[in-house]
């Protein structure tokens, strides 16, 4: 593992800009961030404000209008589709505010999935998957589709095929949106003893209680930084945004 | 990612829509299942002429009056100017050809056999020298051929094709009891192995007598037919050169005058056989292409609307860290495993097939062995034709765009 405190994450101006018809949908207007190696980040702010936008620019999956993305020393804009595949299936951990799960596979080979391109063998695939399963305690549900599974579930398969890559930054997009206060904790517990370890954790959430475990809260409001620091702060204004948003509200999530 | 992922990647996707998959293979299936079936009735028919048509042994050729007649015109120009071949034509042959090694005589005609209460009707009655049995060739299951003294001393002595020994002689050995063939009653000295039948007629309705005896039967009129096996180490073409000279200068030919007699050789036989199945084979394949590129269209048809119903799976393959070649492969060997899979259907049908026409059609059909190796080879160059559009598709989604489908 490399030094901590060196800068992993570094967003310079970035934009994104949905043009629909003659209307210009600002979903990042100008984002500046710098996030270091073993940091725990929670990233704020009502609906429709960028959050899941930036999740995919920082996660390649998504190229930005403009700015720059340097991750790891490299400027992601210079990389090749091969090597995005291979930062996306070595480096980084994903858990989709809408899961994607395939539907066709069982909880198991969803979960053995990003393997699969690590080119890991069968058997070593299956123990780790089934290993990763049992920390997000699902190792009954192994055998389920993810149509057999609750929400709840769903979500914490998504989280196990995050982590079966033992990813260096795992980016988690509202992981507890759909969890009881109970679950939510025990995954929680599960990212901070990961940030423990020197993973460098970035987690969307629209709850305080749950940004409270990361050290470092950003709030973001129509694709900009409105506020940047620790979570110790977070106050008044933060929970303005945050009374605006239902802490409840449901996603229409599609089952895979 | 691995070939054999790919592999197990692809056929999950191929079970998970069976009746899908089993539509997309059906017309692979028919293409391949016709163009095999086409090669084995047209394998078997070559293997029949082979063996049997002109079941002339090789290095022989056989004179008689008119030889192979290609046309009408042909026919009547034969029927005016060519004379009846006699048995001494044989014997002259013999005598003059060191490039012929040996000559046997034979003449036909038709006649009922009877034994007891037991008989055969439309029995082909051929009137032999001895070696012909040795020429044509005969394989001889119990007895013997005859001797010379027997044809020369105009003999009753008979040898029996299997359809008549097992007519008149069901559960007894025939060698040494009599049978009446016509008129005449004859003596039993050989029986030939069965041979066969084709397009329906059987090969085995037959009796020899010596050549001799015919002629005092049926008179010496009719025209025989003259087998001359050529020397070893001679070109086939010199020894009929030979016999032509020797049989022309009996005719009193002049120079100019064409031949008034007929040649045939199991070659010339063959070449005018192999032409025919060469034609109905280029038509048959033709028609199979095209229909093979049909269901290759079928393939990459379903290819791509599976690409569109799976942009979502697609998607998340890459998000976890598929490359743009591991989507290409598993869609490139899915159309390959589903060409293939067709071919192997197609295969099982036309072996099924060739068994069905051999036993209940007059047709000959032998599946050749070839066309296993023939058809994967096809369906592989199919599926991977066919594939690559719709898989370099797939393979060029954008992540987030894909994941955004519905
Ligand atoms: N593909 C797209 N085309 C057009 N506009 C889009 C697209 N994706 C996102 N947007 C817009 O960009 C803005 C930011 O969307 P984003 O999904 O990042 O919001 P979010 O902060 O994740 O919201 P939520 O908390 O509801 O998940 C929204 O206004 C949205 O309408
Ligand atoms: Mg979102």
């Amino acid at each position: 593992m490399s030094s901590p405190g060196k800068e992993i994450i570094h967003l310079d101006n970035l934009r994104k800009t949905y043009v629909m018809g003659s209307e210009e949908v600002h979903a990042l207007d100008g984002v500046d961030l710098s996030i270091l190696q073993g940091e725990y980040v929670a990233i704020m702010g009502p609906s429709g404000s960028g959050k899941s936008t930036l999740m995919n620019l920082i996660g390649c999956l998504d190229t930005p209008t403009s700015g720059g993305y340097v991750l790891n020393g490299n400027q992601v804009g210079d990389l090749s589709e091969d090597e995005l595949a291979y930062i996306r299936n070595r480096e980084i951990g994903f858990v989709f505010q809408t899961f994607n799960l395939l539907p066709r596979l069982t909880a198991l080979k969803n979960v053995e999935l990003p393997l699969i391109y690590s080119g890991i063998g069968v058997s070593e695939r299956e123990e780790r998957a089934r290993e990763s399963l049992d920390l997000v305690e699902l190792a009954d549900r192994v055998d389920h589709r993810p149509n057999e599974l609750s929400g709840g579930q769903r979500q914490r398969v998504a989280i196990a095929r995050a982590l079966v890559t033992r990813p260096t930054i795992l980016l988690a997009d509202e992981p507890t949106g759909n969890l009881d206060s109970t679950t939510s904790m025990d995954i929680m517990k599960l990212l901070n003893q990961l940030n423990k370890n020197g993973n460098t954790i970035i987690l969307v959430t629209h709850e305080k209680d749950i940004a409270r475990h990361a050290k470092r809260a950003v709030v973001i409001r129509d694709g900009k930084i409105i506020s940047d620091g620790s979570t110790d702060t977070l106050g008044e204004e933060t929970s303005a945004i945050a009374s605006t948003e239902s802490t409840s509200y449901s996603h229409s999530e599609d089952p895979s | 990612m691995s070939i054999l992922e790919a592999i197990r990647i692809a056929i999950g996707s191929i079970l998970s829509n069976k009746l899908r998959s089993f539509l997309t293979l059906l017309g692979t299936i028919i293409s391949i299942s016709s163009i095999v079936a086409v090669i084995s009735v047209i394998n078997g028919l070559n293997i029949y002429v082979e063996e049997s048509i002109s079941n002339l042994g090789k290095g022989v050729f056989v004179i008689s009056k008119f030889g192979v007649i290609h046309n009408r015109d042909d026919l009547f120009a034969a029927i005016r100017r060519n004379k009846n071949l006699r048995l001494q034509d044989g014997l002259a042959i013999k005598k003059a050809c060191d490039l012929v090694d040996e000559v046997g005589v034979e003449i036909h005609a038709s006649a009922k056999a009877k034994r007891e209460n037991l008989s055969i009707e439309g029995v082909d009655v051929g009137g032999i020298t001895e070696s012909i049995l040795d020429i044509e060739p005969f394989e001889i299951d119990a007895g013997r051929n005859f001797t010379r003294s027997e044809i020369v001393g105009r003999s009753y002595a008979v040898f029996l094709g299997n359809d008549v020994r097992e007519a008149l002689f069901p559960d007894t050995d025939p060698i040494g009891k009599k049978i009446t063939v016509g008129q005449r009653r004859f003596l039993v000295v050989g029986a030939a192995k069965k041979r066969g039948s084709v397009f329906g007629m059987s090969r085995d309705n037959y009796v020899k007598i010596p050549i001799t005896t015919f002629q005092k039967i049926y008179g010496t009129w009719g025209s025989v037919n003259i087998s001359c096996r050529k020397a070893p180490g001679v070109p086939i073409d010199e020894a009929m050169d030979q016999a032509r000279v020797v049989l022309r200068s009996r005719h009193h030919l002049k120079y100019k005058d064409e031949d008034d007699f007929g040649i045939v050789t199991s070659d010339g036989l063959n070449d005018l056989w192999k032409n025919l199945t060469a034609a109905i084979f280029s038509i048959a394949t033709f028609v199979v292409g095209i229909s093979l590129v049909v269901s290759g269209i079928v393939i990459m048809n379903i290819m791509l609307v599976a690409v569109i119903e799976r942009t979502r799976e697609i998607g998340v393959r890459k998000a976890v860290g598929a490359t743009n070649r591991d989507i290409t492969r598993q869609f490139l060997v899915e159309s390959v495993i589903l060409s293939c899979l067709g071919g192997f259907l197609g295969l099982l049908l036309a072996a099924a097939l060739s068994v069905i026409i051999q036993n209940v059609s007059p047709l000959p059909a032998r599946f050749p062995l070839w066309a296993p190796p023939m058809a994967f080879f096809i369906c592989t160059t199919i599926g991977i034709f066919f594939g690559l559009n719709p898989a370099r598709k797939a393979s060029r989604l954008d992540p987030i765009e894909a994941l955004r489908a519905e």
